[in-house]
């Protein structure tokens, strides 16, 4: 087929008129059978260099892409024009990803689109098994390279399989965000036999700003007074799921229209609040970088970090998602020197101690296990569980299989020992990139220059797109007026608990505060370990305020509190106090009827929950039975404490069990 | 990972081909023509039958082949991520010793295995025997089994009931190596491959089979993995047989291709077939595995086993068994240690006009008007 006869198909099929030179170059190649890496910016129209060839091929077109929201959007829109096209996710029901699965094995669908993790699905694996497959793409390529900044496991697998497939049948690779080194590491990945085209990243309708502060008070203050000065709607970044929580309730006590978006809500929230920005519901979606990235929407009119991130390519890729109209955006960072602590424990913290790593190997080398077994017989959190079982899977030390409904991990018979140096070359590059970024913040020179040379864009074009080369710096600036408001704020904001199990009478109930946020934290440390005796009354303010805000007037039959395990009579003390201004009547009655350990010296819930299970009892069980009863500790991590009481006496005949506790920790545990 | 994994599953499968064909097929062009098996599928259909002399249906199975590649890949990257390796033949990991035993007549193109693959480098000997063993047997086999470990000798084994297990159990109770081969596709093997963890993880298990992965048990694979089993050895012993069944068509397969094959000395008035293969050319050990050059069974022991009808003793001692109650046609042949194959034994049951036919789940027999009707040990 010759461009002309193509450009016939594309007038008619896909209402374009011609092609784009360089998607010409990478459809002629697919035609032709031929493997292609395509870096093309966000915007570029990528999704057609595969889109065309899949309706002239005979069979199905599979597409592997980790960006759930951009697939169902795609596939909207090539149902639009007439084309079968589904997609296989996390996100929908099993019911519905089998059919589609089915409907793929009899060659109903065209173009498949398919998340990584669903390779482990045994339908697909026997589809496979008989689809007519004309092509194979990857999007998001660069998550197959460590050297980049989302390496993602589950892609190593495609890898494989793209070594795999026969000579003939073409692949296509494509992302919008790789530096040289990344390019040239998919390129080896992907073996011999790969074309290359590379265009230009530069993107000059973008406003670059960064905001030196001296504190987070001043982020707040700034966005509280100037949000809703910036044209159109636009998305918030911050570092923490905390700190989106905070920002959201900031705005929502500002009335500024907003919405929290983060990896925890269930699909079906997630798709409310993408169709919600998609209609401009919303001045702004806060989120934290782990999502958001799918969300394919022409005019965001701002992007705001408020939270450098890791490095300019990561920069680079969360800016990405603005202005793809064209349209004149505004991208801004805000930086104060002490947030470079996050990225810094990200990159030191980032790996659990090689004593922890072998732990696992000598775990897993005795008898296969499962994820949670794992994690009760090493007592290491889940998150460390994690980086260390890909570390190893990568090392081809261990591997993950499949037994049964369920995954586990097994020694590879004759495996290498563990390679620290890869660990430290690793640290070294993250340490590299995050320095590369604090220079982007601190550069007197073209921001977008910076960003170009950054990603390998070979460009000689002079740029004055941001503040400093031309737009107008923003100065940030605090008065009486909103440092009250922020206090305002501070004081009438308390982190829910959310302890409702199905088969006891727990309630949600409230904390006074975040532990490590504010001076709550300190307070209760002195306190707690450095005998800085009973906890202090602001303390009990604090926590009167949220019972406010969260119960309102509602009244409580009994007070009860978490008998402790070393901190004394602190939680006593507290708890008298607590009853006396409500006038609630207290017992003591509550206590630990075996010694269990602190809970902070387990790693993981799974343990937490072991370590409390039928610990507690009651001298006086007729006490709570037909009672409303408030529950009292000084600080909430997992749960598992209150959540072990809550069933206790639900089963002695309470009826409603609801926790106050001080301070609830950040980063619990479980999802 | 082996790149022309997908080629090797699409030519080590062909439908009907046989490993004549396929070998020769490889001799040709990989050895001859020094191509890679990739090469070889991108030629066209003229050069096909041009240069290979391939006619046309075999041309029509190597375009099916063809087309099926993409999906074989989806398999091999699965295999792959389930930690099964392929070895084609062509692979210098292929076990010599299953090559020169089986020649291109036999060998299978391609196998399947998990775990320490340097096994088969090593010296090795079978094991092979029935599922009903008796102990003398399972004794045999154990000692077999303990002598190979002492030497440094690689036990092979089918995973079958009886005298198979208690060859892997035992070279694992003596630190030996092993290699399963299974009577199934790799993929299949589930359970097993969590029973044998430790061993296959600390390399002294080699786990392998050369049939489609996700091929389920049949019997005609169970009987096809025996040759398999007799490549993979240099000496192979047999702790008992009967005269039917796949231990029995093994050693007269082994025989046929002049393979040495040790046979237990069978006790006086064993209900097996082992003089009868010593007969035929095997060579009768002692419970050592000691060759006894001057063995020779005389012609009773020999016709021990009856191979065709029952005789009149093994006819009453059925009589009488049904007599006392109802039995299942398997409990009539362990009682009776009886060589007799199941249908044989149910047809000759049904044709007989003093039994009675029980239609229960498992079906059971009796004597008609049996003056006593105990329940059975297995109601």
């Amino acid at each position: 087929m010759n461009r002309q006869e193509a450009e016939i198909i594309l007038q008619r099929t896909f209402k374009l008129s011609r092609f784009y030179d360089e998607q010409w170059t990478t459809i002629e190649k697919i035609l032709k059978g031929e493997r292609v890496l395509l870096i093309e910016k966000t915007g570029y129209g990528k999704s057609l260099c595969f889109q065309f060839p899949a309706i002239v091929h005979k069979g199905t077109t599979v597409i592997f892409s980790p960006l759930i929201a951009l697939m169902r959007d795609q596939v909207k829109k090539l149902k639009t024009l007439g084309i079968s096209a589904k997609c296989v996710n996390s996100e929908q029901t099993p019911e519905e990803n089998s059919q589609i699965i089915n409907d793929a094995k009899a060659g109903k669908i065209k173009i498949l689109y398919i998340a990584p993790e669903r390779q482990e699905n045994s339908e697909w694996i026997e589809a496979t098994r008989q689809m007519n497959l004309s092509m194979v793409v990857v999007d998001e390529a660069h998550c197959i390279s460590v050297w980049g900044h989302d390496f993602r496991p589950a892609f190593r697998r495609i890898i494989n399989l793209v070594n795999l497939l026969p000579k003939g049948l073409p692949v296509l690779a494509t992302t919008a965000t790789a530096t040289k080194k990344v390019e040239l590491d998919i390129a080896e990945q992907m073996g011999s036999n790969l074309s290359i085209i590379r265009g230009n990243l530069m993107r000059d309708n973008f406003k670059l700003f960064v905001i030196t502060v001296n504190s987070e008070d001043e982020k707040l203050i700034w966005l509280g007074k100037n949000l809703q000065q910036l044209p159109g709607s636009g998305i918030l970044y911050t570092g923490t799921r905390v700190d989106t929580e905070i920002y959201s309730k900031w705005f929502e006590f500002l009335k500024i229209p907003s919405s929290g978006y983060n990896a925890g809500l269930d699909a079906e929230s997630r798709i409310a609040i993408e169709n919600g920005l998609m209609k401009n519901q919303w001045k702004c979606v806060i989120s934290t970088n782990a999502l958001g990235m799918g969300i394919d929407k022409p005019d965001i009119r701002f992007i705001i970090h408020t939270q450098i991130p890791q490095s300019p390519i990561h920069y680079y890729q969360e800016i990405g998602r603005a202005g793809r109209d064209n349209q004149p955006s505004f991208i801004i960072l805000f930086y104060n020197p002490e947030d470079k602590k996050l990225p810094e424990a990200f990159i030191e913290g980032g790996r659990p101690s090689i004593s922890k790593y072998e732990k696992v190997i000598t775990a897993v080398k005795s008898e296969m296990l499962g994820e949670r077994d794992l994690m009760r017989r090493t007592n290491l959190k889940q998150n460390q569980i994690r980086v260390i079982k890909a570390d190893l899977m990568e090392q081809k030390i261990i591997r993950e299989v499949t037994v049964g409904r369920g995954k586990k991990f097994e020694y590879i018979t004759g495996a290498p020992q563990l390679n620290t140096k890869a660990f430290e070359e690793l640290r070294a590059s993250k340490t590299r990139d995050l320095d590369k970024m604090i220079e982007y913040v601190e550069t007197t020179q073209s921001r977008m220059k910076y960003l170009c040379d950054y990603l390998g864009d070979s460009s000689t074009h002079s740029f004055n797109n941001c503040d400093n080369t031309g737009l107008k710096k923003i100065i940030v600036s605090v008065n009486d007026e909103w440092t009250q408001k922020l206090q305002e704020f501070r004081e009438d904001y308390f982190p829910v608990l959310e302890v409702e199990t199905r088969g006891t009478n727990l309630i949600n109930g409230v904390a006074a505060s975040y532990y490590g946020v504010s001076n709550v934290g300190s307070a209760l440390h002195r306190s707690k370990y450095e005998n800085g005796g009973d906890f202090p009354d602001f303390l009990l303010k604090l926590i009167l305020k949220a019972y406010r805000k969260k119960f309102g007037q509602e009244k409580f039959d009994l007070i009860l509190y978490v008998p402790p395990t070393k901190s004394g009579d602190l939680v006593k003390n507290f708890a008298m106090k607590v009853s006396q201004v409500f006038k609630f009547p207290i017992s003591h009655n509550l206590i630990k009827q075996r010694a269990t350990s602190e809970q902070k010296v387990f790693e993981n819930a799974y343990l937490k929950s072991d370590n409390v299970k039928d610990a507690f009892m009651i001298k006086t069980p007729d006490e709570v039975k037909g009672k409303t009863i408030l529950l009292i500790d000084d600080i909430f991590d997992s749960g598992a404490t209150i959540k072990e009481i809550g069933r206790y006496l639900s089963n002695l005949g309470a009826l409603k069990i609801a926790p106050l506790v001080i301070a609830r920790t950040v980063g619990g545990d479980l999802v | 990972m082996n790149k022309e994994s997908a080629y090797w599953i699409a030519l080590a499968h062909l439908p009907r081909w046989g490993h004549l064909k396929i070998n020769n097929l490889i001799i040709k062009f990989y050895h001859e023509n020094k191509l890679s098996i990739e090469d070889f599928f991108q030629l066209t259909e003229s050069d096909w039958k041009n240069q290979y002399g391939i006619e046309y249906k075999e041309i029509e199975d190597l375009k099916k082949a063809k087309s099926e590649l993409a999906n074989n890949a989806f398999l091999a990257e699965s295999l792959n991520n389930e930690g099964y390796e392929l070895i084609p033949i062509t692979s210098p990991e292929y076990s010599r010793t299953l090559k020169e035993n089986l020649k291109a007549a036999h060998a299978p193109a391609l196998l399947y295995v998990k775990g320490n693959k340097k096994i088969m480098q090593e010296k090795s000997i079978a094991i092979v025997g029935s599922r009903n063993a008796s102990d003398k047997s399972l004794e045999f086999t154990d000692n077999i089994a303990k002598l190979a470990s002492k030497e440094y000798k690689v036990v092979v084994s089918g995973f079958a009931k009886g005298v198979d297990k208690q060859a892997l159990d035992s070279a694992i109770n003596y630190k030996g190596q092993s290699i399963i081969v299974l009577p199934q596709g790799i993929m299949t093997f589930g359970s097993g491959f969590k029973k044998y963890y430790k061993q296959i993880v600390d390399g002294d298990v080699l786990v392998l089979s050369t049939f489609f992965p996700k091929a389920p048990w049949k019997a005609e694979l169970a009987m096809a993995r025996n040759p398999i089993i007799y490549g993979l050895a240099d000496e192979i012993y047999v702790a008992e047989s009967s005269d039917k069944g796949g231990t029995w068509s093994g050693v007269v397969d082994g025989l046929r291709k002049n393979r040495k094959i040790y046979v237990r000395k069978p006790e006086p008035n064993e209900n097996t077939a082992n003089n009868l293969l010593i007969q035929k050319g095997a060579i009768a050990v002692d419970f050592n595995g000691n060759p006894l050059i001057d063995y020779k069974p005389s012609l009773a022991e020999v016709n021990q086993l009856s191979l065709n009808e029952p005789t009149v003793n093994y006819e009453n001692k059925i009589l009488d068994l049904l007599k006392t109650g109802e039995y299942a046609v398997k409990d009539i042949i362990k009682k009776l240690q009886l060589t007799w194959s199941e249908k044989k034994l149910r047809d000759y049951l049904k044709s007989k006009k003093e039994v009675e036919t029980i239609n229960k789940k498992p079906m059971r027999f009796t004597m008609k008007d049996s003056t006593i009707k105990q329940k059975s040990l297995f109601d």
